[in-house]
C-alpha cells in the first residue's frame, strides 16, 4: 500500500528533477555495463556475512573469511573432495610406512607466486612454524604429536609422530588448520607482519590488494600446477557484512557468486531462474552449551530432560527454514564414517520421558535459567524456539538474553554463563567434534564436562589408524556422551552457494572451501 | 486535527484492540508459519507462526512506552539542567551547556549504540539511551528560552519579593517555556521510536520475548524476500505511529507559536 | 580583534570538547564487557595467543596510561593502527578511505533533500490552506515518519530488483569513478534524503510563512510589486537562514546516523566503521572516529554560526 504511494511520490519527484532524471537515464545503460562482468575476465566472488579480514598468514589466521581468501592463495599437502575423501593437493602420493611415520611425495614443478619453486624445505618450514611450542599459532595444538619432520630429498618429506595420531592427515588437508604451505625463503627470518598483509603462496590466485572491510582483489597465478587453471584470470572478493545483502547484490548483478546464503531465502531462490543454488549437508554442529558448574545444569537428569523436551525437526524447519538436518550427536552426517545414522532416543522429542527425567532431577518445573544468544537473525530464533518449547514441555522458566557475539564468547570461555547457544563451523575431523569439545582437556570444552570413560575412548580413537574401526569408537563415545547430555545437540545446517546461471565449474564442499573452489570455475 | 485523530486511533488500537485479539503476541504455532495476510491473520504470521498484527499492536505499545519514558526522562533532566544553567549562570552555565553540546555533537544513533554496548540490551537500557540522546536538545531549548523569560517583568518582580529560586523556576519560568518543550517532546517520541527500531534492527534492543516494532522489523528483514509482509507491515505501523505523532507535534506547534497564529486567516 | 578572540575562544573550547569526548568514549568502551583479543583472534584463540595480543597492544596497562599515550600520538598526528577490525591497518588510511564516501553520499542526499523540499516547501507556503498545501505537508509528514533503512529496503525492492534500473548493493568510490558513484549512490542518498527533505520542507514553509507577514514585506507589497517578485526578493532570501542552520544540524545525522542504510546498501562509510569497531572493541578506531566526528561537527557549527551572522539582515539594517 505504502509502496504504491512511495512510487507515486517518487515519480513525481523525478518529474520535478527533470534534469537530474535525464542524466540518470543517460547513465543507466553505461552503468549496467560498467559493473556487469565483461567477458568474464573477473569473477566477483562475494564473501557474505563477514567484513573483517585481519591476517592472511595461514599459521596465524583464525577467522572464517580469512580462510576463504587463504584457500585461494595457498595449497596444503592434501585436500578434501566433495565426498570428504582425502586426495593429494601438493602431495602426489603418500604412504604410511609405520604407525608413526608418514612419507609424502611432492609434486614437481610447483611454484610460488613469486616464481620460486616449492620444495620439501618449504613443507618442513611451514609445519615446524605452525607447531612451534613457543610460537603463537592458534593451530599449534593440532600438530602437537609430531615429533620430527625430515626432508629426504627436495620432493620427499617424512613426518614422524610421537605416537600414532589418526587425525593428522585431516589436519594436513586444506581446511582451517593452518597447514597451508608457505614460502621458507620469504618467512625464514623475514618480516611476518608484511607477509600477513601481502601473502605469497602456491595457490591458483595471487594476492593483489586488500581494502579493509571492503574487498580483496586477486589475480591468476600463471604457474599454477593444475593445467589450465585458473580459468578466470581475475577475482574480486567484496566483503559484504550482511548475508541478505549478498543476495541482493547477486540478484542485482553486482556479484557473480556468494559464499553463503541466508536460510530464509534458499527455498525461494531455488525457484528463481536467475539464480543457481548449490546446497548440501554441511560440516558444522549447533548446540546449546551448558555450564556444568552452575545450577541447574549440574544435574544430569535435568540435562537429559532438556534433550528430550523439544522437537529438533521442527527446529530445523522453523529456525533454518528446512535448510539443515536434526543432529544425532556432535559429529555431523557429512562425516558419514563416524556418524551414527540410527536416531538416538535421548536426542528425540519425547515429552513423557522428558518429564520423567525431570522428576528424577533435583530441579523441577519452574526452574529458571538464562540462555544467551546474540544478533537479530537465526541465532536468536534458535534460542527463542528452544526456550519456548522446553518451557512448554517441562514447565520450566528458561529466559533468553540477547547480547553480542563477542560478549557471549568471552563469557563462555570464562564459564560465566548458564546456557548459551553455540556451534562450530567447518571442523573437518571427528576428533575436533569430540575430543576438543568433550574431553576433559579439550580446549573447546567450556562446559566443565569430564567423563573418564569418554576420555579413554576418544584417546583410543586418536591412535586408531583404521578408519572403519575408528568410526565405531566414535559412535560408542557419542552414545556414552548422549547419556550425560553435556551439551544439547540440535542440528547441522546446510552449506549454500549462490551464483548466476552463467557460473559453471564451481564444486561445493561440505565445509565451504570457498576460495579454493574458484580455480575450477570455467565461466561467469 | 488529523494528528490527534491518528494518534487517538493508535492509542485506542494498542490499548484496547490488543486485548481483544484472539492471539497472544508470544504464542507460537508451528503449523501456521509465514502465512501471508488473510482474514484470519490480517498482517500474516511470522517465522514462529505468531500473528503479526497482534505482535505489532503489542510492539507498538512497548516502542511507544520506551520512547515516551525516554523522552520524559530527557525532558525532565534536560529542562532542569537548561533552566538552572540559564538562571544561575556563570561557571555552572558554561560547563553544563558545553557538556550538553558535547553530547549533542555525537550522532544520536552512535550515542545510543555506545550506551547499549556498555549497559547491555533490554527495555530499560534503550530508554536510557533515548534519554541520553534527547537530553541536550531539551537542555538547549530550556536554556535559550529561560534566558529570554528571565528578563521578563513578572520574573523580576517575583525575585524582588524574595521568592526562593527553585520555586521561582518552577512557578514562574517553567509554565512559560513549557509549550515549545511539549512540541519538541512529541517530535522526540516520534524519533525515539525510530532510534529504537534502528537499534533492534541491528540486534541490540529489547530482550525476547518482548516484541517491539524494531524487533519485528529486524525479524522480518531476515526473510524479507520470502515473506515481505512482516517487514512491510511493521514498517507501515511505525510510519503510521510516527505520522500521528508528527502531525500532533505540528498541530501543537501551530497552536503554540504566536507568530504564526496571529495572522492566520 | 573581538572576532579573533571569539574565534580562538571557540577553538579552544572545541579542542577541549574533543579530548573530553574521546576520553568519555574510551572509558565507555573499556567498561563494556568483551575482549578485543577475542574479536581479533577468533574462536580458535589459545590463552597464550590472547595474552600475547594483550601484551603487544598494551591492553593491560592502567587506563590513564593507555589514554595518555594515545593522546600523545594523536597530537603528533598519528592516529594509530586498528586493533581488531582491520588487522593493523593505519587508521588514518581507513578513515581517509571512508570519509569521502560518507561526504559524497551525504552531499548527494542533501542535494535531493534541498531540491525536493524547495518544491514542497514553496508550494505549501504559497498555497497555504489550499489542497496543495495539505497534500504537500502530508507528503512531508509521511517522509519524516519513515525509518530510513525501511525506505532503503523498499527502494531496493522497487528500483533494483523489480525494475533493474539501479544496482542493489555496493558503492563505487567517487575517486574511482564519478559516474559510478553517482549511480551506486543514488538509492542510498534517496533513502537518507526522505526524512531530511521533510524536515527541510517544514522549516522552509514555516519560515516563508513567517517572513511573508513581516512588515517590510507588507510595505513592499504596498508599493505595488507583484506577489511573485515580493516572494522571490524579500521573503525567500530571508528564509534561507534557518535553512542553513537546519542543514548544519543534519551533519551529525549524515555522519553517523545513517549506519543502517550504509549496511543495507554496502556503502563503506565512517558511521559503519565506528559501529563495527565498537562491536569488535577496536578502541583506537572508535576514538579516532570520535575525534573526526567531533571535529567535523564543531567546525560545521562554527561555519554555520559565522554564515548566519554574516547573512543576518538585521546586521545590514
Amino acid at each position: 500500500m505504502n509502496e504504491e504511494r512511495s512510487v507515486a511520490t517518487i515519480s513525481r519527484r523525478t518529474l520535478v528533477k527533470g534534469a537530474a532524471a535525464g542524466s540518470a537515464a543517460c547513465l543507466v545503460p553505461w552503468s549496467k555495463m560498467a559493473w556487469a562482468a565483461q567477458d568474464c575476465s573477473t569473477l566477483r566472488a562475494g564473501i557474505a556475512g563477514y567484513s573483517v579480514v585481519n591476517v592472511l598468514d595461514p599459521a596465524k589466521a583464525s577467522l572464517i573469511p580469512e580462510f576463504y581468501v587463504i584457500w585461494a592463495l595457498f595449497n596444503c599437502l592434501l585436500k578434501f573432495n566433495e565426498k570428504m575423501e582425502l586426495v593429494g593437493d601438493l602431495a602426489e602420493s603418500w604412504e604410511h610406512t609405520s604407525p608413526t611415520l608418514w612419507r609424502f611425495k611432492l609434486r614437481d614443478g610447483v611454484t610460488f607466486h613469486d616464481g620460486a619453486p616449492m620444495t620439501a624445505e618449504d613443507v618442513k618450514f611451514t609445519l615446524d612454524r605452525v607447531r612451534a611450542k613457543d610460537g603463537d599459532s592458534p593451530h599449534k595444538d593440532k600438530f602437537a604429536s609430531i615429533s620430527d619432520i625430515r626432508v629426504v630429498d627436495p620432493l620427499t618429506v617424512e613426518i614422524e609422530m610421537a605416537e600414532p595420531f589418526a587425525p593428522l592427515l585431516s589436519y594436513l588437508a586444506n581446511a582451517r588448520t593452518g597447514s597451508q604451505i608457505v614460502p621458507k625463503h620469504l618467512l625464514d627470518g623475514g618480516d611476518e607482519r608484511s607477509f600477513a598483509d601481502r601473502p605469497v603462496g602456491t595457490g591458483a590466485y595471487k594476492f593483489v590488494s586488500h581494502q579493509p572491510n571492503v574487498e580483496i582483489v586477486l589475480e591468476g597465478h600463471s604457474g599454477y600446477f593444475v593445467p589450465d587453471q585458473p580459468f578466470i584470470p581475475n577475482v574480486t572478493m567484496p566483503l559484504i557484512p550482511e548475508e541478505a545483502s549478498g543476495v541482493t547484490a547477486l540478484l542485482g548483478g553486482a556479484i557473480d557468486l556468494t559464499s553463503t546464503a541466508p536460510f530464509a531465502d534458499v527455498p525461494n531462490l531455488m525457484q528463481n531462474p536467475k539464480v543457481k543454488v548449490l546446497r548440501s549437508p554441511g560440516l558444522n554442529t549447533r548446540f546449546i552449551a551448558l555450564n556444568h558448574q552452575t545450577a541447574p545444569f549440574d544435574d544430569v537428569h535435568f540435562r537429559r530432560a532438556l534433550s528430550m523436551a523439544f522437537d529438533r525437526e521442527a527446529m530445523v524447519q522453523i529456525v533454518l527454514f528446512g535448510e539443515g538436518t536434526a543432529a544425532n550427536g556432535l559429529i555431523p552426517a557429512a562425516l558419514s564414517w563416524a556418524h551414527e545414522p540410527k536416531r538416538r532416543p535421548l536426542m528425540s522429542f519425547d515429552p513423557e520421558r522428558a518429564k520423567a527425567e525431570l522428576e528424577k532431577s533435583k530441579y523441577g518445573p519452574g526452574t529458571e535459567a538464562v540462555v544467551l544468544t546474540w544478533g537479530a537473525g537465526w541465532w536468536k530464533r534458535f534460542a527463542e524456539l528452544f526456550a519456548a518449547q522446553v518451557n512448554e514441555t517441562l514447565g520450566t522458566r528458561l529466559r533468553v538474553e540477547v547480547s553480542e557475539a563477542n560478549t557471549v564468547y568471552s563469557r563462555l570461555r570464562a564459564k560465566d554463563y548458564q546456557a548459551s547457544i553455540w556451534g562450530w563451523l567447518g571442523l573437518i575431523d571427528p576428533d575436533e567434534y569430540t575430543y576438543e569439545i568433550l574431553h576433559t582437556d579439550g580446549w573447546r570444552n567450556f562446559h566443565g564436562y569430564s567423563n573418564k570413560d569418554v576420555d579413554a575412548l576418544l584417546e583410543r580413537a586418536r591412535g586408531e589408524m583404521d578408519q572403519a574401526r575408528r568410526g565405531e569408537i566414535y559412535k560408542q563415545a557419542e552414545s556414552l556422551m548422549a547419556e550425560d547430555a553435556p551439551v544439547i545437540c540440535c542440528f547441522e545446517s546446510h552449506v549454500h552457494n549462490l551464483m548466476t546461471p552463467e557460473v559453471n565449474g564451481f564444486v561445493q564442499l561440505p565445509y565451504s572451501a570457498f576460495g579454493g573452489q574458484l580455480a575450477a570455475v570455467t565461466s561467469c | 486535527m488529523t494528528g490527534l485523530a491518528i494518534t487517538g486511533i493508535l492509542l485506542f488500537a494498542i490499548l484496547v484492540v490488543a486485548h481483544l485479539m484472539p492471539y497472544s503476541p508470544t504464542e507460537m504455532s508451528f503449523t501456521a508459519v509465514l502465512k501471508p495476510p488473510s482474514w484470519e491473520h490480517i498482517f500474516g504470521t511470522d517465522s514462529f507462526g505468531r500473528d503479526v498484527f497482534t505482535r505489532v499492536l503489542y510492539g507498538a505499545r512497548i516502542s511507544l512506552l520506551i520512547s515516551v519514558c525516554g523522552v520524559a526522562l530527557a525532558m525532565s533532566i534536560g529542562t532542569a539542567i537548561g533552566m538552572t544553567a540559564a538562571y544561575f549562570g556563570r561557571l555552572y552555565d558554561l560547563v553544563a551547556m558545553r557538556f550538553m553540546d558535547l553530547l549533542f555533537s555525537f550522532p544520536s544513533f552512535v550515542l545510543a549504540l555506545f550506551l547499549m554496548v556498555i549497559l547491555g540490551f533490554g527495555v530499560v537500557n534503550v530508554m536510557f539511551a533515548i534519554a541520553l540522546v534527547y537530553m541536550p536538545l531539551f537542555a538547549r531549548l530550556a536554556h535559550n528560552m529561560t534566558l529570554v523569560v528571565r528578563e521578563e517583568p513578572y520574573v523580576q518582580a517575583a525575585r524582588a519579593t524574595g521568592q526562593p529560586s527553585i520555586r521561582l523556576l518552577l512557578r514562574e519560568i517553567l509554565p512559560n517555556i513549557a509549550a515549545p518543550l511539549m512540541v519538541q517532546a512529541s517530535i522526540g517520541v516520534a524519533f525515539g521510536i525510530i532510534i529504537e527500531a534502528g537499534l533492534s534492527f541491528l540486534g541490540l534492543g529489547v530482550q525476547p520475548p518482548t516484541p517491539s516494532l524494531g524487533v519485528i522489523m529486524a525479524d522480518g528483514q531476515e526473510y524479507f524476500r520470502r515473506a515481505p509482509w512482516v517487514l512491510t507491515m511493521s514498517g507501515l505501523a511505525v510510519c503510521f505511529a510516527l505520522l500521528g505523532l508528527n502531525l500532533l507535534g505540528d498541530g501543537l506547534r501551530d497552536l503554540v507559536d504566536p507568530r504564526l497564529r496571529q495572522r492566520a486567516e | 580583534m573581538k572576532t579573533l578572540r571569539y574565534f580562538i575562544g571557540r577553538l579552544l573550547i572545541a579542542v577541549t570538547m574533543m579530548v573530553i569526548g574521546a576520553l568519555a568514549v574510551f572509558l565507555v568502551m573499556k567498561a563494556a564487557p568483551g575482549d578485543p583479543a577475542l574479536a581479533a583472534l577468533g574462536e580458535q584463540a589459545t590463552p597464550d595467543a590472547i595474552a600475547a595480543f594483550r601484551a603487544e597492544h598494551g591492553l593491560d596497562a592502567p587506563l590513564i596510561e593507555q589514554f595518555v599515550s594515545w593522546l600523545r600520538d594523536m597530537i603528533g598526528g598519528d592516529f594509530g593502527r586498528s586493533l581488531t577490525i582491520a588487522g593493523g591497518e593505519s587508521i588514518s588510511k581507513l578513515i581517509a578511505g571512508r570519509l569521502p564516501n560518507t561526504i559524497f553520499v551525504g552531499l548527494y542526499a542533501v542535494l535531493f533533500a534541498t531540491a525536493i523540499s524547495l518544491v514542497i516547501g514553496s508550494v505549501a507556503a504559497l498555497r497555504r490552506g489550499k489542497l496543495s498545501d495539505t497534500l504537500a505537508t502530508s507528503v512531508a509528514a509521511v517522509g519524516v515518519s519513515m525509518p530510513d533503512f525501511w525506505l532503503g529496503y523498499v527502494l531496493i525492492l522497487l528500483f533494483a530488483l523489480t525494475l533493474g534500473w539501479l544496482p542493489s548493493y555496493g558503492f563505487t568510490s567517487p575517486f574511482e569513478s564519478l559516474s559510478g558513484a553517482l549511480v551506486t549512490g543514488l538509492l542510498p542518498a534517496l533513502a537518507i534524503s526522505a526524512p531530511m527533505a521533510a524536515v527541510f520542507a517544514r522549516t522552509l514553509r514555516t519560515s516563508l510563512l513567517e517572513n511573508a507577514q513581516r512588515d517590510y514585506v507588507t510595505v513592499a507589497r504596498s508599493f505595488g510589486f507583484s506577489e511573485r517578485f515580493v516572494f522571490r526578493h524579500y521573503v525567500f532570501r530571508n528564509s534561507i537562514i534557518p535553512y542553513i542552520v537546519i542543514i548544519g544540524l543534519q551533519i551529525r545525522y549524515l555522519l553517523g546516523g545513517v549506519v543502517v542504510v550504509e549496511r543495507v546498501f554496502g556503502v563503506p562509510g565512517v558511521g559503519s566503521l565506528m559501529v563495527d569497531a565498537a562491536f569488535a572493541r577496536d578502541y583506537p578506531v572508535v576514538q579516532a572516529c570520535t575525534i573526526v566526528f567531533l571535529a567535523i561537527v564543531l567546525s560545521v557549527n562554527l561555519t554555520v554560526d559565522v554564515t548566519c551572522a554574516a547573512l543576518d539582515p538585521k546586521r545590514t539594517q
